[in-house]
């Protein structure tokens, strides 16, 4: 195919993509230069890097943070350890009963996030089931309070995103070279070597893939943290994202708000730049 | 892999693999059961597992009123959706193309939900309903139109301004969704089209590009370059060879990435709630029931919930071959 062909059948693809994905890219990098709340929209009025110094002195944003780099601290390796051991130990179950466990693990990953959240959230209702036994083991009633719900913000990452990891680590496990797990058993070694001198090796390039991208779902995890929080204004519990928003929707600083998602986006450059090099090698590789 | 046979490791495993299951499952099973009970009944002290079920959640969440004659009503749905259901299935024993006998199923389908609020009181969440069904529609067929034709030119070009497109492409599918959705809301506002199907329509596209062009783009690559070089030999020029020739062998590919698509626009949340005041579709709507002050928010929302959910569930279940297919394209990224 010539390069003119190619971007005949490429074009309405990119124009939108350009016209609405670069484009307000750019744009939120020019807002974030305004002061705009919803009374001016029209005639928005420079103010240089004002809305940064601003962002940059808020505690609240400090606050978004620091929880934002925690819940990926815990909820990431949380993530792909169970989702590891969960495919190793589903390996060694027979094929029949595979699926249905499957089946089983897939449900919360196929759900729509925001009912997800909600299902979950069900079971810390007073008269859940949850919070129930929280009553009996604990002695004292479930509330929902800063610390409480941040806990939850995490049972519900770890409900939802394992299966991402789980997937891709057990469809590595089926392509796992028989020869090289045979000669180890000849040479006597045990389960657990096993794992750490074959599985691990030969995941490795996975690991790195499913680590960059858990990070960075992590790190926009907006749906769940929305439906958690909505039931009283619980600020600490706010994510990066979800501060945005409310800057954005709720206080009704535009401006401002884009300051804060242009510099999330500088953050995530971090992880993202690695993972798309990866990606690039790879594909130039392919060709 | 060797199993492991000794006894007790084996129960060891079961024990920690349907614990997880479990804990997969659980929620979906205790919001189901709290969705049938009462307000009363939801909140009591220890959790009820025998009572006396209700319907009255998901009527108060559907319906203004209950019509006079609910058995009626009922029956003549359930006939009007089998009787669909099973023309769809048999669909290859008609003498037209299976094609066309899809699109009337779907036709009929949508004129019958549609024309349901004209003889039954249905709440604003029947509305909510729909418009799901207008803007996923909407997204689907624009997004894998373009998308086909994207995905067959990034499959067949070698330059590397291809790679570069992909690569960007997959880059701003990684951004936080925050960065180009706000300001959507500026454009909207002072275009006019806030509030409106189109403007989802058109953002949810744009938003899911990336990911329907990598999925396409690697059935394409499934499909050997002889099929439409021949074609192009026989006189074709390559669009009609496109249309002609790959198209018609490319339906599974084209089915599979449809349902992403479907389940990506269906869960959106972040863009819908942006970029609407009023014309919400489920995934807002009922993130309105997750706070209440009144006793039988528990139950409205767990009715919500399922609600939301049952669609997803049953498309997922119909289509879970061509789900198993997307996924092993390995062009699940991001």
């Amino acid at each position: 195919m010539n390069r003119r062909t190619f971007y005949m059948f490429m074009s309405p693809s990119l124009l939108v993509m350009l016209a609405l994905m670069v484009f307000p890219l750019l744009t939120s990098v020019w807002l974030s230069t305004q002061y705009m709340t919803f009374r001016n929209i029209n005639e928005p009025e420079f103010v240089g890097l004002a809305n940064y110094l601003e962002v940059f002195e808020d505690l609240k944003f400090w606050n978004a943070f620091s929880f934002t780099m925690t819940f990926i601290a815990i909820a990431v390796p949380l993530q792909i350890f169970t989702g590891f051991l969960i495919a190793v130990l589903l390996d060694q179950v027979s094929k029949r009963i595979r699926g249905a466990y499957l089946a089983a693990f897939l449900m919360p990953f196929i759900v729509v996030p925001v009912v997800g959240t909600l299902m979950v959230k069900q079971l810390f209702e007073s008269g859940g089931i949850v919070a129930w036994l929280f009553r009996e083991i604990v002695g004292s009633r479930f509330i929902f309070t800063e610390q409480t719900v941040k806990g939850l913000i995490l049972v519900h990452a770890l409900w939802a995103a394992t299966p991402f990891p789980l997937i891709v680590f057990f469809a590595g496990l089926q392509t796992l070279p028989h020869e090289l797990v045979e000669a180890s058993m000849i040479d006597g070694a045990t389960r657990l070597r096993q794992v750490r001198y074959i599985m691990i090796p030969h995941l490795r390039s996975l690991f790195v893939f499913v680590g960059l991208i858990s990070i960075m779902d992590a790190y926009r995890v907006f749906d769940s943290v929305f439906v958690l929080t909505e039931q009283n204004p619980i600020f600490k519990a706010e994510v990066m994202m979800l501060y945005t928003f409310r800057t954005a929707m709720s206080v009704q600083r535009l401006g401002k708000a884009n300051a804060m998602s242009v510099i999330t986006v500088v953050l995530i450059l971090v992880v993202l730049v690695p993972f798309l090099l990866r990606t690039y090698k790879e594909q130039t590789e392919e060709r | 892999m060797k199993r492991i046979d000794n006894r007790y490791a084996l129960a060891l495993i079961y024990v920690i693999l349907t614990a997880y299951a479990v804990f997969s499952v659980i929620p979906f099973f205790w919001t189901t059961i709290q969705s049938f009970k009462t307000p009363r009944q939801a909140n009591s002290r220890v959790p009820l597992f025998i009572f006396e079920p209700t319907t009255d959640n998901y009527t108060d969440l559907w319906l203004k009123a209950i019509p006079d004659d609910p058995f009626f009503v009922a029956i003549v749905l359930v006939a009007i959706f089998g009787l669909l259901a099973l023309v769809a299935i048999n669909a290859r024993r008609f003498p037209i193309a299976r094609g066309y006998v899809y699109l009337v199923v779907l036709a009929v389908g949508f004129a019958v939900l549609w024309s349901i609020p004209g003889y039954i009181k249905t709440q604003t969440f029947y509305d909510y309903f729909l418009n799901t069904i207008i803007v996923t529609a909407g997204t689907i067929c624009i997004s894998i139109s373009i998308g086909c034709l994207a995905g067959y030119g990034l499959a067949r070009y070698s330059g590397i301004a291809g790679v570069i497109i992909l690569v960007a492409a997959l880059g701003f599918r990684s951004l936080p969704g925050m960065s180009y959705i706000l300001p959507y809301w500026w454009f909207g506002q002072r275009s006019g089209l806030y509030d409106t199907h189109i403007l989802l329509i058109v953002t949810l596209v744009a938003i899911n590009q990336p990911f329907t062009i990598w999925m396409l783009r690697s059935f394409f690559m499934n499909i050997p370059k002889e099929i439409e070089e021949s074609a192009m030999v026989d006189g074709a020029n390559r669009l009609t060879a496109f249309i002609s020739v790959i198209i018609p062998i490319m339906w599974p590919g084209i089915i599979s990435t449809a349902l992403f698509t479907l389940l990506l626009a269906y869960r959106d949340f972040l863009l819908v709630r942006i970029l609407t005041q009023s014309n919400w579709t489920l995934t807002v709507a009922i993130s309105k029931y997750a706070a209440g002050e009144d006793p039988g928010h528990i139950t409205l929302a767990a009715a919500a919930a399922v609600s939301a959910a049952v669609p997803i569930i049953i498309v997922v279940f119909i289509f879970q071959g061509q789900l198993v297919k997307g996924l092993t394209a390995g062009a699940v990224k991001g």
